[in-house]
């Protein structure tokens, strides 16, 4: 059997999967009854078991979602652990992209983060009411979460299982540096303009947060999400390093870079989530909310900021750029 | 005003040993009166008490309170509705018995996460009405049935509740305290309370400020 099965923390990694799996599964097949037959109108014992039961089963959907956020940085240790054993892996960067699921299965994983927080706002709305207001809307939106759950449970298994400890991976510095001299930015931007975009992108999801123009952070966000990253690991990510060549959005997560690389994703994807749950709140369900307004801008400019101060720390110390 | 409609409570439902305690009950209580629930131990006036009281849910069936639809209440507000809207007054008292009688009844005002001063105010105010004041530093347990009952009655106004439950309140008293205790209900009265006792002391049925007494048999309801 596959070595990478052995490792401690990846038994630990899936069988916190599956468990936390096996409960959303049972979540899921109360949600469809709760789908089926649920009338608020109905003053029946069925009605009544269907109200007293969604209480706890929402609970145990919360708390499973706040659990397999946990994880995600978990699944990142995780496969950084593996690269003693995977051949070429110097890190996370490496093991990654053992196989084809890998890319795959993070990306996966963030976007369900983002959608698992989103149900979370909109259970958290449904608390407020006396009526279950948005527990149709709660259900159907888990129902589709599920599935991606699902997909997200399999390609766990596929990946770790597929991991091979013989083939060597290519290192982050082949995948993520300049090879052969080609520009490694999308739509051909340079540094400069990469930068230059990323500082406006920000300011002007900045101006749509605090002036609550919903569709305006809606379309900024991810475009900002997708500048932000090529910017973390071609520029900021330099300065992190301390080496123009070292371009990589993983070895920031290690502990000779003092574990910055979590508090640099974990500010701008919770940022990012709280701009898209405040949107949400105030686009769909018309509920304006200057708390997640605040804690929205509060953690992308800590993000921005904490990018920023590397390379202004970096010029004053040695007086140029990289 | 308390409105039940069809309402019907069956404990370990879905199990074999599935119990129906209230069977269709309907009635009506108006705001500022006074009501008893008369029956034998295991008739369900406890059950009806706690229904109303947002302490329980029913199997079926509609209360609505102050037009407020309690019977389908999520349980968060459920809670809030406990603590804002009834007080409840129990046959063993309920109280924390290692605490003084100011720290019992304060402790009813945590959840409306109010100043202290005004807590403090508040319940000096309903020790006073429930003639406990001069007992507000001792602990619970160095107190007598009487006084005890008298701090859970306290404790039950302190959040000065429009509805008063009362769960054979007198059923540990003697009869001089059982006296005391209807004397504190004649003023609750006459300050506007909706009150329900659920209750087989017969000494309720001769008062004269009781404006109607249902009597439950095997969970179902008649009016007499």
């Amino acid at each position: 059997m596959n070595e990478i099965l052995f490792n401690n923390q990846v038994i630990v990694y899936l069988l916190s999967e599956a468990l936390l799996y096996a409960l959303l599964l049972i979540a899921f097949v109360f949600t469809l009854t709760l789908l089926k037959s649920w009338n608020f109108s109905h003053f029946t014992q069925a009605q009544f078991r269907l109200e007293n039961r969604s209480y706890l089963v929402m609970s145990i959907v919360l708390f499973t979602l706040m659990l397999k956020m946990l994880l995600l940085p978990y699944f990142v240790y995780t496969i950084d652990s593996l690269s003693d054993l995977v051949p070429g892996a110097m890190c996370a960067a490496g093991v990654i992209k053992a196989n084809g699921y890998g890319t795959m299965l993070l990306t996966l994983k963030i976007v369900l983060l983002f959608l698992s927080g989103l149900w979370m706002g909109i259970n958290q709305l449904d608390m407020k009411t006396t009526t279950y207001r948005y527990l149709r809307a709660k259900s159907w939106f888990f129902f589709f979460l599920f599935v991606g759950l699902s997909v997200e449970m399999a390609w766990d298994i596929l990946y770790f299982t597929q991991i091979q400890t013989t083939a060597p991976v290519q290192c982050c510095s082949v995948i993520f540096g300049q090879v052969g001299g080609a520009n490694g930015l999308p739509f051909g931007l340079d540094t400069f303009k990469l930068m230059v975009l990323f500082y406006l992108l920000f300011a002007l999801l900045f101006l749509s947060v605090l002036t609550y123009n919903a569709l305006l952070s809606v379309l900024v966000a991810p475009l900002f999400l997708f500048i932000a990253y090529y910017a973390v690991v071609y520029v900021f990510g330099t300065y992190i390093y301390e080496l123009p060549t070292h371009k990589c959005p993983f070895c920031m997560l290690q502990d000779h870079y003092h574990y910055v690389g979590y508090l640099v994703w974990g500010f701008l994807l919770f940022g990012l989530f709280f701009v898209l749950k405040g949107a949400m709140f105030s686009y769909v369900f018309k509920e304006k909310s200057e708390h997640l307004n605040r804690v929205a801008l509060g953690l992308l400019s800590i993000f921005v900021l904490l990018c920023s101060a590397y390379v202004l720390i970096y010029y004053l110390k040695n007086g140029v750029l990289l | 005003m308390i409105v039940i409609e069809n309402l019907y409570k069956t404990y370990n439902e879905e199990r074999a040993d599935a119990y129906p305690a209230l069977k269709g009950i309907n009635l009506q209580i108006e705001k500022g009166s006074t009501v008893i629930l008369s029956g034998v131990s295991g008739s369900g006036k406890s059950t009806l008490l706690s229904l109303i009281g947002g302490l329980d849910k029913p199997s079926s069936g509609k209360i609505m309170v102050e037009e407020r639809l309690i019977s389908k209440l999520p349980d968060l507000h459920a809670s809030a509705y406990r603590s804002q809207t009834v007080g409840m007054v129990f046959q063993h008292f309920n109280l924390i018995e290692s605490l003084s009688v100011e720290e019992n009844i304060i402790a009813a005002l945590i959840p409306l996460r109010l100043p202290l001063n005004k807590m403090q105010k508040m319940t000096q105010e309903s020790m006073e009405l429930a003639n406990i004041s001069h007992k507000a530093s001792q602990q619970v347990n160095a107190l007598s049935g009487g006084e005890k009952q008298r701090c859970a009655i306290a404790r039950a106004l302190v959040n000065r509740p429009n509805i008063i439950l009362c769960d054979e309140p007198t059923a540990n008293l003697d009869k001089a305290n059982t006296l005391k205790f209807i004397e504190i209900l004649k003023t609750l009265r006459q300050l506007g309370k909706t009150i329900v006792i659920a209750t087989h002391d017969p000494i309720f049925q001769a008062l004269d400020f009781i404006d109607q007494t249902y009597f439950i048999e095997n969970g179902s309801i008649r009016s007499e």
